[in-house]
């Protein structure tokens, strides 16, 4: 408890503090419910809670190991039920206010292309395409002066654009998105709608200005003055169709009649599957923005090599002595995420004697929006050393997993090798048809949290996807994933029936957790690694097109009226397709191809076409 | 064609006996019950037993008896499975006819006793929940009201409300019983039913009388009044006994294909799936050339078949799949499949 | 017009299949009353001839002038409003609806449909009040709840309308239901019977029979006239002057289901898996129902199979069929099916040839 009080002193950040930690604790049921600017307080408590009451969740490491798995599986699963949001928060907030520190993201901004973690060849591309356009600004580029950088935040965007313009003595015109509000928030504020407009037309009109700006300016510019680079750091937040294309109609223009090289920067946010997320929008339009003719660089998220490089330099400079694990650690669990991984190592060299605990209270309160203080990641403290082992790579990070990483994680199913044998007497004995080698990821009911996975999306995904895992030879596995499969399909069938009761998010959680365990215990045999792309479901598809098609089979059984439908589409249609191919003359033959203006072919057709848009680029990671 | 002739009204109600001491069979029951009549006082009853032997005709009759017709709707309130008998309704709709205190005084020549009666018909498909609720109201009420429910299982009723009840045992119908009745109906009506005919309708009422009269009538509305034995099976929608023999032949043949083309003519022929399972559970219990464990894997799977059944699986593989493990039991295979 | 519609039987008197029932449906109805109907039996055996053939029995030329309704209920239950759009299709005397159609509402539908037609009462030829019919088809994909409420509103407005249930298995209807009907078994026509409307059909089109031909097409029907009487037209339409041993041509999607087994039969592996559940995509897009699907996957896979393989195949083609009812998307559980059968059937393979 003692030890633990620094980590709530430092996530409070403001002057509340005192009186935060005598708050009394917040149900956790009630967590859903609170408004998201109330987020980090009941967070707060929360992880109060949870740093107040260890010893219950401790005591039970004497017991078996296999028991210990399953209660922190069944932890993890109860946190999944609660889990609904996890809102994307800047949990740094509370750091940056903090006065007489400077912050050492700032502090250690690259200066010089050496600096730059970012991937030297990106910074190359971007360099260049910069150079050619300042240098020859009346060359005509094929229409081509706006280039997209996209990338997962931190991975040093617009540190890159910032380098590089000072590299080559140009100055960034700039425009920044206001602070942006949360979806969250906007949700509940019912008048917020209004003010994205506003900001809309903010940009709108800069844009505008940019355009006469450049226009005016450039001829005469050309020589005496520096260069001008177009800098639009992160678009405004959009929502609703119509913002969306207003916004791409305003990129559009902006890139059809720019004079200046223009660099818009957009962030990808977490991918999640649900069709309506702002991150759909940001999709699309970055697909029309490369149809207009803007080209397009991609940031890959900063490998750990180069986070643990820039860490050790910064270390060095600071003067602080921190261990290679630590590093090690935060690099890794950074995600990618430069910016994060320096806040980290800040975080942990204000107090380095306390590190060991500091490190796992800043993975809670990093974590704090996907609740992420689990009894695996306290629990593990106590190992020591072991702990960077066994605490997850994505933990370190403010940050949902993907649907796609999730279901990569099932699929490739990854585990620990370890002799059977050896395991000793302790643990259960069981069928060798039973044993399987331990996870080497977290309980699945945490990632499913994480990843804020539909149980139906997820099987369907599953579904779609466990068959190119399965090795060759293994049609039994393949047999007992789908079987589990099914039993999670029975288990959401009945939650449709049930749509108004409270249980409804419990069996949705059941049956998503069958899904996903199923396919890791059923899949005893992946596949060899490959590469492999996780499909949509072309379920999806085959219902639609199969509820129009019913539709229509529904109308015309009336219209034919004897029949119902199911012998409308067994027996009546197959033999008027066939009558009508045969016939033209014939009567029945015209009036056939009024009513059966589908054929079976065009159904088959559309169908393998669209199976293909949905495929995703996503690559799966591969840990 | 006029909505509600003479001639449909249901010959159940027709024929029902208006008097305690008419109830076909029930001796014990009705010796107890007319002494009770005598002495115009009752406690709770409840009356349990198969369907169709009398039980909701010895309620009406009792009740008619003691209010007779003019005080009858007042003093007798009758709820049966297709009214709505949900906790709610128990607390309100039995609750405020219970709550009513009424007077005696005799009236031409019934003894009216100071009480009103409720009777719960298909009790044991009332949940517990109502059950429960009845329990408070029955004990607060008791003096001016009686209960009587009627149910097929007595160990569906909660133990508190059965043991408030004198209970009354309903046997199933002997077949000569049940055959005077048939022929007195068929006398009222001037069918004619030849004396196979007669034995057939036994045979499938299995000692449910109203079982039983209710196909004579649909048969007679159906084919006239000359019916035979054939016409009361196809009405009754039981199997004939040469089709479930065919099936069992085939399963003991150990021929698959045999069995598979039994199954198919089965279901063409549109017999329900799942009268006939229960056509082949009797066979096969009663059957002298199967062994004990046999009949146990056989029974086991007809009651999974049944099931899904229910569930609205298909027909033709639920009977498929129990032809295979029948033929499987017959021949002793082993139970677990051999490439599983 | 195709023949099955050109030759469907009229009335009563002109059935040549089920003219038993046919004769007795008569006597039923020219009597002063008419029961509550039931009637079931499997597809293409005739159930839909015989109720229209009844209808017109009972109100007259006037039963066959039906129009299209696609009308909007809104129906309160409760605490909360229904909107719901269903088709149906009406006469002056009668209302034809598929209550499953509604989903898991439907048995607001029923209560609701029910009510409304006792409003309006038609007038019978001496001028009293009638009685209107509501044919309910499928009652068997009814879910229990509006089956129970079927048998409430059955009572209730037994005065003013008369219920004719169709569906194919009389097991999925409750007992309650059953019981307040008169059941009328309607059985797939046998050969001989589907051979007789062959003969006849092929006397009024002057067409020329070869003998055996007929039989053939009906041992191919699997005793569904409708099936028969489409691939006799289709042969029609294929060559005439018909030869004896003309190919039939089976239908398409049962050629494609019996591809699909060879498919399995030839090689067991996920990657063969994911081959066929491309395939059943296609069946399902084109609306076959799964539980046909399967049925015809089933009897294909048999044929192939040897004894002791069959049984257990059978097994889990039975358990599969009723997971598929208990869940949601039917594609899971077939495609488990044929996953077990290829395990089952590798392992045999191995056992049998090492």
């Amino acid at each position: 408890m003692r030890k633990r009080r620094p980590a709530v002193v430092l996530l409070s950040s403001s002057e509340e503090e005192e009186g935060e930690e005598n708050e009394p604790l917040k149900p956790r049921s009630s967590r859903s419910a609170i408004a998201p600017r109330k987020r980090s307080r009941a967070g707060a408590s929360r992880k109060a809670s949870s740093v107040s009451h260890p010893k219950p969740r401790r005591s039970s490491r004497g017991v078996k190991a296999v028991k210990i798995k399953i209660d922190s599986g069944l932890a993890d699963f109860c946190e999944g039920l609660e889990d609904f949001h996890m809102a994307p928060e800047n949990t740094l907030s509370g750091l940056q206010s903090k006065e007489g520190i400077q912050l050492w993201v700032d502090k250690y901004k690259p200066h010089t292309l050496e600096e730059l973690a970012v991937h030297k060849k990106k910074v190359e591309e971007v360099k260049k395409w910069i150079e050619d356009r300042v240098k020859a600004p009346k060359e005509d580029f094929g229409g081509n002066r706006t280039l997209l950088i996209t990338g997962k935040t931190g991975v040093g965007k617009s540190a890159a654009i910032h380098v590089i313009a000072s590299q080559i003595g140009a100055v960034l015109c700039e425009w920044t998105t206001p602070t942006p509000t949360l979806w969250q928030e906007h949700m509940h504020n019912s008048n917020l709608g209004l003010r994205y407009m506003s900001k809309l037309d903010e940009f709108e009109n800069f844009v505008e200005k940019s355009r006469k700006y450049s226009l005016l300016h450039m001829p005469n510019s050309e020589g005496s003055r520096k260069p001008v680079i177009l800098l639009i750091d992160d678009l405004p937040t959009i929502n609703g169709r119509a913002a969306l294309v207003r916004l791409t109609k305003c990129l559009t223009a902006l890139t059809h009649s720019t004079q200046v090289a223009t660099i818009v920067l957009l962030t990808e946010y977490c991918k999640t599957e649900s069709a309506d997320s702002p991150t759909h929008h940001y999709e699309e339009l970055e697909s029309s923005l490369c149809r207009v003719g803007a080209s397009k660089v991609t940031f890959n998220p900063i490998t750990v090599n180069s986070i643990k490089r820039t860490l050790f330099k910064i270390c060095q400079q600071e003067g602080h002595d921190v261990t290679a694990d630590l590093i090690n650690y935060i690099a890794k669990s950074s995600g990618g995420d430069i910016r994060h991984a320096i806040t980290s190592l800040q975080y942990c060299c204000l107090r380095p004697e306390k590190c060991f605990s500091w490190q796992v209270s800043a993975c809670i309160s990093s974590k704090l929006e996907s609740n992420d203080s689990t009894p695996v990641s306290i629990s593990s403290k106590k190992e020591g050393e072991d702990a960077y082992d066994a605490l997850p790579l994505s933990i370190g990070r403010d940050e949902t997993l993907t649907l796609y990483h999730a279901l990569g994680k099932f699929l490739h199913n990854k585990r620990e090798i370890t002799d059977q044998s050896a395991l000793g007497s302790d643990t259960i004995l069981l069928k060798d048809s039973f044993l399987r080698n331990p996870l080497k990821m977290d309980a699945p009911e945490k990632i499913l949290s994480q990843a804020n996975a539909q149980g139906r999306s997820i099987t369907d995904f599953l579904h779609e996807n466990v068959l190119d895992f399965i090795s060759d030879e293994a049609i039994d596995d393949a047999w007992l994933v789908i079987s589990y499969l099914c039993e999670a399909d029975c288990l959401l069938a009945n939650v449709v029936c049930s749509t108004y009761l409270q249980t409804d998010g419990i069996a949705q959680s059941i049956a998503s957790s069958i899904a996903a365990r199923g396919v890791l215990f059923g899949n005893s045999h992946p596949s060899p690694s490959r590469w492999h792309t996780i499909r949509g479901p072309k379920l999806w598809q085959i219902e639609q097109s199969m509820g129009l098609n019913k539709n229509q089979m529904q109308k015309e059984s009336f219209q034919r009226y004897p029949y119902n439908s199911s012998e409308v589409s067994t027996e009546y249609r197959p033999r008027m397709k066939w009558l009508s191919s045969q016939t033209s003359h014939d009567a029945v033959a015209q009036q056939n191809q009024v009513l059966y203006p589908m054929k079976a072919d065009d159904h088959t057709d559309s169908v393998s076409s669209d199976g293909l848009t949905e495929e995703s680029e996503d690559e799966i990671e591969d840990c | 064609m006029a909505p509600m002739a003479l001639s449909s009204q249901p010959w159940v109600e027709k024929y029902r006996p208006k008097q305690v001491k008419d109830v076909a069979h029930q001796d014990e029951v009705v010796r107890v019950l007319t002494n009770t009549l005598e002495t115009a006082n009752c406690p709770h009853m409840l009356f349990y037993g198969p369907p169709g032997t009398g039980k909701t005709t010895t309620a009406l009759a009792i009740a008619h008896q003691l209010f007779g017709p003019e005080l009858y709707k007042s003093r007798v309130l009758e709820l049966n499975a297709s009214d709505d008998r949900g906790i709610n309704v128990v607390r309100t709709k039995i609750k405020d006819f219970a709550a009513v205190a009424v007077g005696s005084g005799q009236r031409q020549g019934y003894p009216c006793p100071p009480y009103k009666i409720i009777i719960l018909d298909e009790a044991d498909s009332m949940t517990e929940d109502a059950q429960n609720a009845l329990r408070r109201t029955m004990e607060t009420y008791s003096k001016v009201t009686r209960f009587f429910f009627i149910c097929n299982y007595i160990s569906r009723i909660i133990e508190p409300l059965a043991s408030r009840c004198a209970k009354f045992r309903f046997k199933p119908l002997s077949d000569e019983i049940m055959s005077s009745r048939i022929l007195h109906i068929c006398r009222e009506e001037g069918l004619d039913l030849d004396s196979e005919a007669l034995s057939t309708l036994g045979s499938i009422a299995q000692g449910d009388l109203r079982r039983a009269i209710t196909y004579l009538q649909s048969a007679a509305r159906l084919f006239g009044s000359s019916i035979s034995s054939k016409d009361l099976i196809s009405v009754s929608g039981v199997i004939p006994e040469e089709v479930v023999q065919a099936f069992l032949a085939a399963c003991k043949s150990n021929d698959f294909d045999l069995a598979d083309k039994e199954v198919g003519s089965i279901i063409a022929d549109g017999y329900p799936v799942s009268q006939m399972l229960s056509q082949l559970l009797e066979v096969i219990v009663s059957a002298n050339d199967i062994s004990d464990e046999q009949k146990a894997r056989i029974c086991k799977r007809l009651g999974e078949a049944d099931k899904c059944l229910v569930d609205g699986a298909d027909e033709y593989l639920q009977l498929l799949n129990v032809a295979s493990h029948t033929m499987r039991a017959f021949s002793n295979m082993p139970e677990e499949f051999q490439f599983e | 017009m195709l023949w099955v519609d050109k030759y469907r039987p009229r009335t009563l008197d002109k059935i040549i299949v089920h003219d038993e029932i046919a004769q007795n449906l008569k006597k039923l109805v020219s009597e002063q009353d008419c029961p509550h109907l039931l009637f079931y039996g499997p597809p293409g055996s005739g159930k839909k001839t015989l109720i229209m053939a009844l209808l017109k029995q009972m109100f007259g030329p006037g039963a066959e002038k039906v129009k299209l309704e696609n009308k909007p209920w809104k129906i309160d239950a409760g605490s909360r409003t229904i909107e719901l759009e269903l088709t149906t299709l009406s006469s002056t005397h009668h209302i034809e609806l598929n209550p499953s159609d509604a989903g898991f509402q439907d048995r607001y539908i029923v209560q609701e449909i029910i009510k409304d037609m006792a409003k309006i009462r038609p007038l019978d030829a001496k001028g009293k009040k009638g009685f209107k019919v509501l044919l309910l088809n499928q009652v068997d994909k009814l879910s229990r709840e509006a089956q129970h409420s079927l048998r409430r509103t059955m009572e209730k407005y037994s005065a003013s309308c008369r219920l004719i249930l169709c569906c194919n298995s009389s097991s999925r209807v409750t007992e309650a239901i059953r019981s307040r009907c008169l059941n009328v078994r309607v059985n797939a026509p046998t050969h001989e019977q589907i051979v007789k409307v062959l003969e006849f059909i092929a006397k009024k089109e002057s067409l020329q029979l070869p003998p055996g031909f007929a039989a053939r097409i009906a041992s191919q029907s699997n005793r569904n006239l409708r099936r028969a009487i489409l691939s006799f037209e289709t042969c029609r339409v294929q060559q005439y002057p018909f030869t004896a041993n003309q190919a039939i041509s089976p239908l398409d999607w049962e050629q494609y289901v019996s591809e699909i087994a060879s498919d399995i039969m030839k090689e067991q592996s996920p990657k063969r898996l994911f081959l066929v559940r491309g395939k059943l995509y296609e069946l399902l897009v084109n609306c076959i129902p799964p539980e046909i699907i399967l049925k015809k996957l089933l009897s294909e896979l048999l044929k192939k199979l040897d004894f002791e393989l069959k049984h257990e195949v059978c097994h889990w083609a039975a358990y599969y069929e009723h997971k598929m009812r208990m869940g949601q998307k039917a594609i899971f559980h077939i495609e488990a099916f044929v996953a077990k059968f290829m395990s089952i059937y590798k392992s045999f393979l191995i056992a049998t040839f090492g």
